[in-house]
């Protein structure tokens, strides 16, 4: 109710005072000490109605679509060769977190080769280094990267049944091993927060290559780290023109809090993994844009007393979405989107161990000055499981930025 | 009796605002002293970027425009516009200050290797050409007067201007700051030197009948 309060004042604070806005608003980053510091931010302000079947809600308890986000980064500059870089965001007022935060190494300035060590940018996937403000082209977020799936990093079904009884209700699972409290499960990979750990990019010609060693895992990246895996991820891009790029994915990382997975499977060596690949493509042209990735995530759960699943938990996340330009700063855009998740037998005989689920948003956005955009859109939203199945959504945002 | 009729001929020819022989000798020049230049715009901080972005040119900041703020009668005759250009190079628009007349058709080339997407909200003129590869280019007719500001989609930091006039009586100052109006009938003008942003000096000026009137503009 506070983030629709704060929305609403946003809008009308920017919508009516658009003139005062463009004279008191900084619209460029603001830059220090000869440049050698510069900050920007970015404020977003979404509301829509409730959401009773929880499918925008993200692993902070809240739903994307509402929520009211300052998100201000810096880079400090020391020479060519090293850069400081940092993002504090602020959710609903009272989320307050070091989103990312790291340090740059370019040993040879004149190329693009880099070394990012700390709290560093994902690694996987093209869309999962969106901010979700300026960069989405509507309000949602893709399913892959936001909806919580049952599983969670501190607590295991003990039996198959355990864990079907918990399709469709990821945005509160609980189990009966580890934390039994109920608490939100886990998403194909978390964009709301970042890994920690040291990254490398590079770029020759037209492939781009990212690779990085981090403490948590895809769905679970770590400040802190929960058990002694580390995860290996790795990205190659090509860009064959201007027009197209296409990318692949893959990452390898423990899932699993060490304690709990010491408790149910012994002193194992071998951690549980979460083992992901990914596939994107991107096109645009003119007023047309059209992206679409395929993700697919495996974890792996250690096996005891009635817990004997020999195959890991798979989910694909497919999507596609697209925009048009119809007017000098006025765009429409869609998407559509799917989670599909594999079978595990119970005492019912063999059902997907999550409900499958589905979300089709579209939407348009228009640019009140270049720098604040008012976005409006539509979702319907639907999955074979859990107490609510289907359901439809207006949302709203308005969004600032420099 | 032939040289009274021919200078006859000529202050008829004057006061109608088309006097050749003033056109080619009178006019001002002089220099906009710009005392505080407008930083480049920086790129915004990218901390979800994997690694550095790649080098780009810093626009020049060092120009400026001097316009007339009221021109005189012939100023408005039909005349063709033309063309004119502003490049994408290094994710820089080049030059970042074009001054042109109403109906002038600006091209805008991308000589870069990667997309551009030019754009622009303002109210002399709204356009977006979309995205388009190296070597590729677009244009945008100018119908209207006014300053029109222009961006690139993809690339936060680039941007630029276009000031339209619907007279010929402007000039884009070197990177000394100096400009020159010629080709002015004799009489009084109030003239305008702009800088990015809102930095804009008034001054009134006579220009003789022959010969340049000189002017030094000090925008803060």
């Amino acid at each position: 109710m506070r983030g629709c309060a704060g929305a609403w004042a946003l809008v009308i604070a920017l919508l009516c005072a658009r003139e005062a806005a463009g004279q008191v608003l900084p619209e460029q980053p603001i830059s220090i000490f000869g440049g050698h510091v510069v900050f920007g931010a970015e404020v977003t302000a979404t509301f829509a109605p409730e959401d009773p079947g929880f499918f925008n809600y993200t692993s902070y308890e809240f739903s994307a679509l509402r929520n009211v986000r300052l998100g201000v980064s810096t880079e400090i500059r020391a020479n060519d060769r090293i850069q400081i870089l940092g993002e504090v965001r602020l959710d609903q007022g009272r989320v307050l977190e070091a989103y990312g935060l790291f340090v740059r190494v370019r040993p040879w300035p004149s190329r693009r080769f880099a070394i990012q060590a700390g709290r560093v940018p994902p690694t996987f996937g093209a869309m999962t280094r969106t901010s979700y403000g300026t960069n989405n082209l509507l309000i949602g977020q893709p399913l892959a990267y936001q909806y919580l799936t049952s599983i969670r990093p501190d607590a295991l079904p003990a039996t198959p049944d355990d864990l079907l009884r918990m399709r469709g209700r990821g945005w509160l699972s609980n189990f009966p091993r580890g934390n039994n409290a109920p608490a939100p499960g886990l998403p194909l990979v978390n964009t709301s927060e970042w890994d920690t750990g040291v990254q490398a990019h590079g770029v020759t010609g037209m492939v781009e290559w990212i690779g990085a060693v981090t403490t948590g895992s895809l769905s679970d990246p770590r400040f802190r780290d929960n058990n002694s895996g580390r995860q290996l991820s790795g990205r190659v891009a090509v860009r064959p023109a201007a027009a197209i790029a296409i990318g692949v994915s893959a990452a390898r990382g423990a899932w699993l809090n060490q304690p709990l997975e010491d408790d149910v499977a012994g002193e194992s060596a071998d951690r549980a993994q979460q083992v992901a690949f990914g596939a994107d493509a991107e096109y645009s042209a003119g007023p047309f844009l059209v992206r679409g990735e395929v993700i697919r995530s495996a974890w792996q759960l250690p096996m005891f007393g009635d817990l004997q699943l020999q195959e890991p938990l798979v989910a694909i996340a497919s999507l596609l979405e697209g925009r048009y330009k119809i007017a000098p700063g006025l765009y429409v855009a869609m998407r559509g989107d799917r989670l599909d998740f594999s079978s595990i037998r119970g005492s019912r005989g063999l059902t997907e161990w999550e409900a499958q689920t589905w979300r089709f948003e579209t939407g348009v956005g228009y640019s009140i000055t270049r720098n604040v955009i008012v976005k409006a859109s539509w979702q319907k939203n639907g999955r074979d499981g859990g107490r609510i199945r289907k359901d439809a959504l207006y949302a709203g945002q308005v969004l600032y930025w420099f | 009796m032939v040289l009274k009729l021919v200078a006859a001929v000529l202050a008829v020819t004057a006061l109608a605002g088309g006097d050749l022989f003033a056109q080619a000798q009178a006019g001002i020049r002089g220099r906009l002293d710009i005392r505080r230049l407008a930083r480049p715009v920086e790129r915004r901080p990218d901390v979800a970027a994997p690694g550095a972005a790649a080098p780009r040119d810093l626009p020049n900041m060092r120009r400026g425009v001097v316009y007339l703020e009221t021109a005189p009668r012939a100023a408005f005759d039909e005349r063709d516009p033309g063309r004119a250009v502003m490049d994408q190079r290094n994710e820089t628009f080049v030059p970042h200050v074009l001054a042109v007349m109403v109906g002038t058709v600006v091209d805008f080339p991308n000589s870069d290797l990667t997309y551009h997407n030019v754009f622009s909200l303002s109210r002399a003129k709204r356009f977006d050409l979309g995205r388009y590869a190296a070597g590729r280019s677009k244009s945008v007719r100018m119908d209207r007067p006014g300053v029109v500001r222009v961006f690139c989609d993809i690339h936060s930091h680039m941007s630029a201007f276009v000031l339209v006039f619907n007279h010929p009586f402007f000039d884009v100052t070197d990177n000394e700051g100096r400009f020159e109006l010629p080709a002015l009938p004799a009489g009084t003008y109030s003239i305008v030197g702009w800088y990015e942003g809102e930095p804009r000096v008034t001054r009134s000026v006579v220009v003789p009948q022959s010969g340049w009137a000189e002017v030094d503009l000090v925008v803060q």
